[in-house]
């Protein structure tokens, strides 16, 4: 039965266009940003030099597949929230406002079932995007610039091995879909409360800005409430790259995603099963 | 056996009590007529037995399955809740795979069986969004019946269509249910609907339960009857039938005349017409469905 619901919510997932949007705009932008990397490569290893060329002397390709990778990572990580909110929020109220609750939710399935396949399906989604943008991102990468050693600049200057690297890299993609997850299940937290997708789209938007306003805010006023937002470990992919891993750092970072993560699918299911379908 | 029975069902939106105390129960094999006027509670007690909403008190039963056994309740019915909505982008095939796949009767030999009894195999593979409503409310009735219910809740089906998608309607719900062995409880607020095909009738007013029972214990109840008369005579017919018993009133019309009689006195009005040479063109007697319905309205109003 978990199957069969799973494979509707696929099915019914795909059915819009939408859904297609941020595969096409990997599948479209990163190659087109991976041709201007390799471009504008010349540029950015004469930027090193100009710091460090007193003290190093580098042999061999540091603009390759993993920087290149690693520099897209560093701009898209903002971006691929709206694409999961643009779909997430749409799984509970699209079928509100399209009025098929009343058919799909007046059979005698249990609500927890199909809430679980819902949740399922959106997580389904999200993970094929992190997949694509890997494939485009890191694989694409290799391909096109080639392999090498990494750098990366934190308090100075880190260069990964290449094996290192991946490793780091792997490491990251985890940390950036738990994340990915976490904005999906805001979504889906709206998702349950309205009967239209934009709100919930909007409305995770909305929070996302708002707590990461509060994270960059140099106030102190928000220093004690800061470790307590997902936004303040948003970008927390980065100390993966860090030499030695602050494992210390990674476990409050997914305590805090989970935590969050957690909460809000509870609340979501609360009101998704006592949920009148009035309408 | 009652397919269907309803103790004390009460809901209660925020200050509206919606139901108050609904106690109803659907003989198996009829065809129940639950009738009502707009905003009187139809919707609602068919979204509680749905499991849409969840009712404020009271409990029910389909085919001895108690609603306190949760979504297990609903594993004898099937429903098509008000108008029938549809996965716009998925043809017609995918929409009752979905839905097949519910209850575990996605085989294709039972979609394309029940895309052949309502008439849209041809177009299985076209996006719902291209169907005509009356077309979607088929395809509705097609998905209500994939599990093979044992009782069908159909919410105002004929809502949205034209009088032929109506008269389409209405024959194939007669033909399901004698060909399937259903029963089928049928909300409507179209009376002739309902005279035309249910065997029992349940009235709600205001969330409350007014009448129930077989659509003759109704029609036995109903003592007086609204008839037009079309005839050639019409002063001398007025002074012949103001001589008759059990004419409450009599309307003169342009093209006839509009007669409140006792039901029992009709044929005593026409044999007496005929004996004094008054030429019938046509007699007609207003739906009497309609008629207890609005006496039942003006009561409560």
């Amino acid at each position: 039965m978990m199957v069969g619901l799973f494979k509707n919510e696929v099915k019914k997932l795909y059915s819009h266009w939408r859904s297609f949007m941020g595969y096409i705009l990997f599948l479209v932008l990163i190659p087109i940003i991976m041709w201007a990397y390799g471009k504008g490569a010349d540029g950015i290893p004469s930027a090193f030099p100009e710091n460090y060329s007193d003290l190093f002397l580098f042999t061999g390709k540091l603009n390759n597949g993993l920087t290149a990778a690693y520099f897209v990572l560093n701009f898209f990580w903002v971006h691929i929230p709206f694409l999961i909110a643009l779909v997430g929020g749409d799984i509970f109220a699209g079928e509100e406002a399209q009025g098929t609750y009343r058919i799909y939710l007046t059979r005698a399935v249990p609500r927890w079932k199909i809430f679980v396949s819902k949740v399922l399906a959106s997580f389904f989604y999200t993970f094929t995007i992190v997949v694509l943008f890997i494939i485009m991102t890191l694989g694409l990468g290799l391909i096109w610039h080639g392999s090498g050693d990494m750098v990366v600049f934190h308090e100075g200057m880190l260069i990964l091995p290449q094996s290192e690297a991946l490793y780091r890299f792997f490491l990251a993609y985890i940390f950036a879909f738990s994340n990915m997850l976490l904005v999906n299940i805001i979504a889906l937290f709206f998702s349950t409360m309205v009967k239209n997708s934009i709100g919930p789209m909007v409305g995770t938007m909305a929070v996302i800005i708002f707590f990461l306003a509060l994270t960059s805010l140099p106030l102190d006023v928000f220093d004690s409430i800061r470790p307590y937002l997902f936004t303040h470990y948003f970008d927390n992919w980065k100390i993966m790259f860090y030499d030695p891993i602050p494992w210390g750092k990674v476990v409050q970072s997914m305590l805090v995603i989970s935590g969050h993560s957690i909460i809000l699918l509870f609340a979501a299911f609360y009101i998704f099963n006592r949920k009148d379908i009035v309408s | 056996m009652n397919a269907l029975q309803t103790y004390n069902l009460s809901k209660q939106f925020a200050h509206l009590q919606a139901l108050d105390n609904i106690n109803l129960a659907v003989p198996k094999g009829s065809i129940f007529g639950f009738l009502g006027p707009n905003g009187s509670g139809k919707s609602t007690l068919i979204k509680i037995l749905t499991g849409l909403i969840a009712p404020t008190n009271g409990t029910f039963s389909v085919f001895e399955k108690q609603s306190s056994e949760g979504y297990k309740v609903r594993e004898n019915m099937s429903a098509l809740v008000d108008r029938a909505d549809f996965y716009k982008n998925l043809s017609a095939y995918d929409n009752l795979m979905l839905m097949a796949r519910l209850s575990n009767h996605d085989s294709a030999q039972n979609i394309d069986e029940i895309l052949n009894l309502v008439g849209l195999y041809q177009r299985r593979h076209d996006k719902v969004k291209t169907f005509s409503q009356g077309m979607k409310q088929r395809l509705g009735i097609g998905q209500a019946l994939l599990p093979d219910p044992k009782l069908l809740i159909l919410d105002e089906p004929t809502t949205g269509l034209d009088p032929l998608g109506m008269v389409e309607v209405r024959d194939f719900i007669l033909k399901i249910a004698k060909e399937r062995n259903v029963t089928i409880f049928l909300s409507s607020h179209l009376l002739h609907e309902v005279e035309e095909i249910c065997s029992h009738v349940g009235l709600i007013f205001n969330g409350k339960m007014e009448n129930q029972g077989s659509i003759e214990t109704i029609f036995s109840s109903i003592d007086q009857v609204t008839i037009d008369l079309e005839i050639d005579k019409k002063p001398e017919t007025v002074k012949i039938l103001s001589t008759l018993e059990g004419i409450e009133s009599i309307q003169e019309l342009p093209n006839l005349l509009k007669i409140k009689i006792k039901y029992a006195e009709i044929p005593t009005l026409i044999q007496k017409l005929v004996k004094d040479d008054i030429k019938i063109f046509g007699i007609s007697q207003r739906n009497r469905l309609e008629t207890f319905f609005l006496n039942r309205s003006r009561d409560q109003s």
